[in-house]
């Protein structure tokens, strides 16, 4: 099933010395399930593109519609709001909230979508024990290494069970040994509950893991390989 | 830092005002139970020439129609000459006041405020004495510094070393006419660590006064001859205010007349106090139907510092309070500035996974008005402890002591505050918080996620 439609999608930078065409006629589909990365060099539009796709950003020309929505119709707030029910970000590094503990920096995105108590508390249980982090629910993100913190993301990023998360370049922080545990673990959520994952990165094992990847130059799509055999992270 | 900021401007707002309703409240008190009561009666020819003749007209019915009405707590009737008091050093211009003394102490507290070991309060079986204040005493020359050897005795070995005292060899049984005097005495004998230590106590052990000199009074009769009398000093009053005790001395009212050749006592000024001084002015219009000729005035015409301060006092009260919650504005708006920016990328994230603005703007809102809060709070509970426990001790304002009390203020403050300017602080610091929350909820607003979020 299609979640995700890009149709000619431009973004340009137009600034009084300096004119940045950062995606350029972009128009991509995803479907459920998928685990794709987009990849290329620094300055191709890779996080541009995610930015465009989560809705942090406008293009300044071509749609993009999300499950039958069509982004440049919502007002700002609608968008704001169709950004929490819809959408799960992970972030380079992590953001977690560091007065909250890991409990309560995934229980805040349920909370901010009136979720009532117990389904919060099941599910915050259900999302942190998916991602390994079941004995450390109650810690700060201070206490946490960098790659127990990116899992808080990840569980936090899947709480309101969005349509596909982003996450931009979730690895980069992490060392050998942390990523791979986060790779499996994504991986995990992907084929067995069907969660949609698109990544831009940098990280041959994020592109090794990926069944599709899409490679951006200039701002254009240079190539998008669609894999069929199923990878394991290295 | 919020919290910081808040506190210590509301402990000096709490102090600054605690201090100066202490000054006003004790003017006030002092001005009444001192000075002037809370109404005057006077014939209204006297109170432009202060002449003998001048008494309050037909004063049997002015007396009663005091005595008819309601909220009186106590009246007196005194004799008020203006004169000259001589000793053989000195001369000096003041009002004698001819007093019942028991009867006076239902209505003024000058009875209490004889300094310690300076003679007594005014005896009404006693014949010839007068009361007069320290500064009369310090223009007449009565009052002196002078280290004598009982002094010595006294202080040497337990209070001060033996070693200060024997520096002070060369100045036993100097008189020093003022206390700038002795202490540039003591000053040129003893270093700085043992003036600062031991100079209050040499200053206050080493005051004398002349009690039982003779003072000769020269004031004229009711018929304009001059006529002279000699009492002698039985005490040496100080109140707060030097002004008033510089022309105020007080002498049996039977003795006054006696010396004036008027048989019983001119009455030149019938003073009422009263159970509420809110009733002053309506007191004074009760009392429109007196003999014609006379006149009442209340406390706001006689003390007319006093009643500028008390009505001003809610005009001190906003100004002060504006001063203080526009710098706490400025705090929080510094304060809350610095930490969005600080949290910049924490503010992008919030927004970029779905915080809307109103949440946004309500949490810092929410985050600012907790902080000063607590702030507030913490400034209220420790403004009102130091407050009660300088309400006991009192401030001393030993160095500019003779300066306030030239003007009516004590050299002694008791701070205190009252539950309406707590309450009235408590609502103020709430709107200041809301207030100048605004403008950093406003500018978190304004954040571009995008761009937070590239921020290390």
């Amino acid at each position: 099933m299609k979640i995700l439609e890009l149709r000619n999608v431009n973004k340009i930078y137009d600034g009084s010395e300096v004119h940045v065409h950062a995606v350029n006629n972009i128009s991509l589909d995803f479907e459920e399930g998928e685990f794709a990365a987009v990849v290329g060099p620094s300055g191709s539009g890779k996080t541009t593109l995610l930015n465009l796709i989560g809705g942090l950003d406008i293009p300044t020309s071509g749609t993009i519609i999300i499950d039958g929505t069509d982004l440049s119709l919502l007002k700002p707030s609608q968008l704001i709001d169709f950004r929490l029910r819809n959408i799960g970000f992970v972030f380079q590094s992590y953001n977690l909230i560091p007065v909250l503990t890991a409990k309560e920096n995934v229980d805040f995105i349920m909370s901010l979508q009136k979720w009532p108590a117990e389904k919060r508390d099941a599910r915050t249980m259900e999302l942190l024990t998916a991602v390994g982090l079941a004995e450390r629910v109650n810690s700060r993100p201070a206490k946490l290494s960098g790659g127990q913190q990116q899992r808080v993301a990840v569980a936090r990023a899947l709480a309101s069970k969005p349509k596909f998360i982003l996450a931009d370049e979730p690895t980069a922080n992490l060392d050998s040994k942390a990523a791979a545990t986060l790779l499996e673990i994504m991986e995990k959520l992907n084929l067995e509950e069907k969660i949609t994952f698109i990544f831009s990165t940098h990280d041959p094992r994020v592109v090794n893991m990926a069944r599709r990847v899409i490679t951006l130059l200039d701002g254009k799509v240079v190539s998008d390989e669609i894999r069929k055999k199923e990878n394991k992270p290295a | 830092m919020v919290i910081s900021a808040v506190t210590v401007g509301i402990i000096s707002g709490v102090m600054i005002m605690g201090v100066m309703q202490g000054w006003i409240e004790q003017r006030m008190h002092d001005a009444i139970y001192n000075e002037v009561s809370h109404i005057q009666i006077h014939n209204k020819e006297y109170l432009g020439n202060e002449e003998p003749l001048f008494t309050v007209i037909r004063p049997e019915e002015v007396i009663s129609s005091v005595e008819a009405l309601p909220g009186v707590r106590a009246f007196v009737q005194r004799t008020k000459l203006t004169a000259m008091a001589a000793t053989p050093w000195a001369a000096t211009g003041l009002f004698i006041y001819g007093i019942d003394p028991e009867k006076e102490k239902s209505l003024s507290e000058i009875y209490k405020k004889i300094v310690p070991g300076a003679g007594e309060y005014i005896d009404k079986n006693k014949d010839g004495t007068i009361l007069i204040s320290d500064k009369t005493a310090e223009i007449l020359k009565l009052k002196h510094y002078i280290i004598t050897s009982g002094l010595f005795d006294r202080l040497g070995g337990r209070h001060i070393p033996y070693s200060v005292m024997e520096k002070l060899d060369s100045l036993k049984e100097v008189r020093f006419r003022s206390p700038k005097d002795f202490r540039e005495a003591l000053r040129s004998r003893l270093s700085k660590k043992e003036l600062d230590k031991y100079g209050k106590i040499l200053i206050d052990s080493a005051l004398d006064y002349r009690i039982r000199s003779r003072i000769q009074i020269t004031l004229t009769d009711s018929a304009g001859n001059p006529v002279q009398g000699t009492f002698r000093v039985c005490g040496i009053y100080k109140t707060t205010n030097t002004g008033y005790d510089q022309m105020s001395a007080f002498v049996n009212a039977g003795e006054l007349a006696s010396l004036c050749g008027t048989g019983k006592p001119m009455i030149h000024e019938i003073a009422v106090l009263l159970h509420n001084i809110e009733d002053a002015e309506s007191v004074r219009r009760k009392l429109s139907s007196l003999p014609p000729g006379n006149v009442v005035s209340t406390w706001k015409d006689l003390a007319p510092d006093a009643a500028y301060m008390n009505d001003f006092m809610i005009l001190y009260y906003f100004i002060i309070i504006g001063i203080i919650m526009f710098a706490l504005a400025f705090g929080i708006i510094n304060t809350m500035m610095m930490a969005i920016l600080e949290r910049t990328k924490e503010l992008g994230m919030l927004m970029a996974i779905g915080m809307n603005r109103r949440k946004i703007f309500s949490m810092i809102m929410l985050e600012t008005t907790f902080l000063t809060g607590v702030g507030a709070i913490a400034g209220m509970i420790s403004g009102w402890l130091i407050v009660s426990m300088l309400g006991k001790t009192g401030i001393h304002f030993a160095g500019w002591g003779e300066g306030f009390e030239a003007i009516g203020f004590a050299a002694v403050v008791y701070p205190y505050i009252t539950t309406e300017f707590f309450i009235f602080v408590i609502l103020m610091v709430i709107a200041t918080a809301v207030l100048s929350s605004v403008w950093p909820a406003r500018k978190a607003l304004k954040l571009n996620p995008v761009e937070t979020l590239r921020t290390e």
